[in-house]
């Protein structure tokens, strides 16, 4: 609603005031001589000295200041100072690569402290709510992160070389990339597989509705299961399975690998499909149907050119759920040998090395969030040409 | 129609979840019983049945930590919503909303991953882990159900003469019960997965002999670890199903 003298926003206030002291009072970086070694962190009045840190508090202050009376304008210009803020982490962490390293020890290594994480987070959160505020589309909102993406990656080829993540990827490019590949393949293979299922079940249990309900206490069943007890009670099945048949043995079906986790991901993955498919299908307005009949077209033409159209959207919502839980549970299948980037995960955490750890769940992170970003948007697209 | 809704009744009835805690609490104390199936399956090792801990000393373990989270994120995710749904709190809903549906996106694993480098290893950071991603479902549930009322009924409450903390415990809360309830329910099924695979992060639970049996290639392991878990989600899923009032999740 709109009024003369807006309110404070203290949504913001909140934010930074909460950031404030994170930043000054964690550390923004540690440093390490080698891997083996724990870093000794470093404040950010260590990183830029005492006017630097001065500076660097200066555009939060103005955010304050605006946000104090939030008008349409003021608010705008909050925004652009987050997105600049945001874009400014990276040269932050530049300098503090600069000031903190030395550059004689060629394993020397820096992680990024607490104080830039708690600020990253509450920035980004800034950044959500001034987007809710100024009612900006969602491709928008996406489109203000590449500025910040931008300078992260402008600043990880020129001066971020001894950063923990960068000197973790270094040392397994190859690797990182293959552990990509497989985990798309992976969350492909299963997401293409239930679809192809789903559909199929949800056709059936509208020619059978008796099916319908076992069918969905199945797979509530199946969904029930942890992804851990599932992956491991598939082993011995397909262990037994693979010792007696050749050809699944040489297709490469084991106990463990690609196989028990295609098929547990498969499982998991079919309720959501099945479900969604089932409802798009079920709550096509029957008037429609009517008058598609009354225009004289066939069942088949009544289902592909009525109902599958105007039940795309909500199938392809059901894609959506599938694939970000995929994404998700693809890592845990790591610990069964089935690849991915969960393998990083799990090397990191048994060696104890926080940095591998990252550079494994940090592109889950991003995996999950571009797919549900991306499949959402085109859920959009398609729904302004259907009904509702 | 009326086997539908005697079905319904039948899948409400306590002897569901009472038969799935049977048999829990039978596989844990009756394991060593199994040992002539589990040889069969795993005939070169020389022990088949996991002997590291007790099945019922994990299962307590397990129920600990996932329990623990829950009661928290009940507490804390229910609070939350309820605060930014009062007038005050009002500006932050939002934000809080957004969140919790960005939230959800997160892959359990990645964030059981992320907490350990800031918490450590062991069993406190699971809770955490848990506790932060348990109160994602509930919040934005929570807040489902209480802005999912009919503002008719608030505003016939008000005129009723009602006190705001009497809406909330007689109206808003009783309504919004079910939908809460479902996340509750989502909470805890995800928190009891991904609190097996805390066992990588050195919480000791019923994920151990899954990761045990792994790392050792001893199939039996697994499988007792999988059972174990298994029959856990079910009992609890049938627990939740039971005070879930009919209707469609």
């Amino acid at each position: 609603m709109p009024e003369e003298t807006p309110r404070p926003n203290i949504v913001l206030w909140s934010l930074l005031l909460a950031a404030l002291p994170a930043w000054l009072g964690l550390d923004a970086v540690s440093v390490a001589p080698n891997r083996i070694v724990p870093g000794s962190g470093h404040s950010a009045a260590e990183v830029a000295g005492l006017p630097g840190l001065v500076a660097s508090l200066v555009p939060a202050l103005a955010v304050l200041w605006l946000a104090w009376r939030p008008t349409r304008e003021r608010l705008r210009l909050a925004l652009g100072l987050v997105v600049a803020m945001l874009a400014a982490l990276p040269a932050w962490l530049a300098l503090a690569a600069a000031e903190l390293v030395d550059p004689a020890l060629p394993q020397a290594r820096m992680g990024i402290g607490g104080g830039v994480w708690v600020g990253l987070f509450l920035l980004l959160l800034a950044l959500i709510e001034l987007r809710t505020r100024l009612t900006l589309s969602r491709p928008l909102g996406w489109a203000l992160l590449l500025v910040p993406l931008a300078s992260l990656a402008l600043c990880l080829s020129l001066w971020l070389e001894p950063l923990a993540l960068r000197r973790e990827y270094a040392g397994r490019s190859q690797q990182f990339l293959a552990a990509i590949g497989e985990h798309l393949l992976l969350v492909g293979s299963a997401v293409g597989l239930s679809l192809v299922i789903g559909v199929g079940l949800a056709l059936a249990m509208r020619r059978w509705p008796r099916a319908r309900e076992l069918g969905f206490a199945v797979l509530n069943f199946l969904q029930t299961i942890p992804s851990l007890a599932l992956f491991g009670l598939l082993l011995a099945p397909l262990a037994w399975l693979s010792a007696r048949v050749d050809w699944l043995a040489a297709l490469g079906v084991s106990g463990i690998g690609w196989a028990p986790a295609l098929l547990a991901l498969v499982g998991y993955s079919l309720l959501p499909m099945v479900r969604n498919t089932y409802v798009a299908l079920e709550e096509v307005d029957p008037g429609v149907v009517d008058a598609a009949r009354g225009m004289g077209m066939s069942r088949g033409q009544v289902f592909r050119q009525v109902r599958l159209p105007l039940a795309l959207p909500v199938i392809l919502e059901g894609i959506r759920i599938t694939s970000v839980q995929a994404i998700g549970l693809t890592a845990v299948a790591a610990l069964i040998g089935a690849g991915g980037l969960g393998t990083f995960i799990f090397q990191g955490l048994g060696q104890a090395a926080m940095d591998l750890v990252l550079l494994g769940a940090l592109p889950i992170l991003v995996m999950a969030l571009a797919a549900d970003a991306l499949l959402g948007a085109l859920t959009d697209l398609l729904r302004p040409g259907g009904a509702t | 129609m009326s086997e539908a809704i005697a079905k319904a009744r039948a899948g409400r009835a306590w002897w569901v979840p009472a038969v799935w805690g049977a048999l829990l609490l039978a596989a844990c104390l009756g394991m060593g019983a199994l040992e002539g199936l589990f040889r069969w399956v795993e005939p070169d090792s020389r022990a088949v049945i996991y002997a590291r801990a007790d099945f019922l000393t994990l299962l307590g373990r397990h129920l600990l930590v996932v329990g623990v989270a829950a009661l928290a994120a009940v507490a804390i995710g229910v609070g939350a919503a309820v605060a930014v749904t009062r007038r005050a709190g009002r500006d932050f809903l939002p934000l809080v909303a957004q969140l919790a549906s960005i939230g959800q996106t997160f892959p359990p694993v990645a964030v059981l991953a992320l907490a350990v480098p800031v918490l450590g290893f062991g069993t406190l950071p699971i809770i955490v882990a848990l506790l932060l991603y348990g109160l994602l479902p509930i919040v934005r549930n929570t807040l489902a159900g209480i802005e999912g009322i009919d503002p008719g009924v608030r505003e016939a409450a008000r005129g009723m003469g009602m006190t705001g903390g009497q809406l909330l415990r007689q109206v808003e809360l009783p309504l919004a019960a079910p939908v809460i309830l479902a996340g509750i329910r989502t909470s805890v099924t995800i928190n009891i997965a991904t609190a097996a695979i805390g066992a990588t992060v050195g919480a000791s639970n019923l994920g151990d002999p899954i990761i045990s049996g792994i790392v050792n290639g001893n199939t039996a392991y697994v499988l007792q670890g999988a059972l174990l878990i298994g029959l856990l989600a079910l009992t609890v899923d049938s627990v939740f199903a039971r005070l879930q009032p009919a209707g469609p999740r």
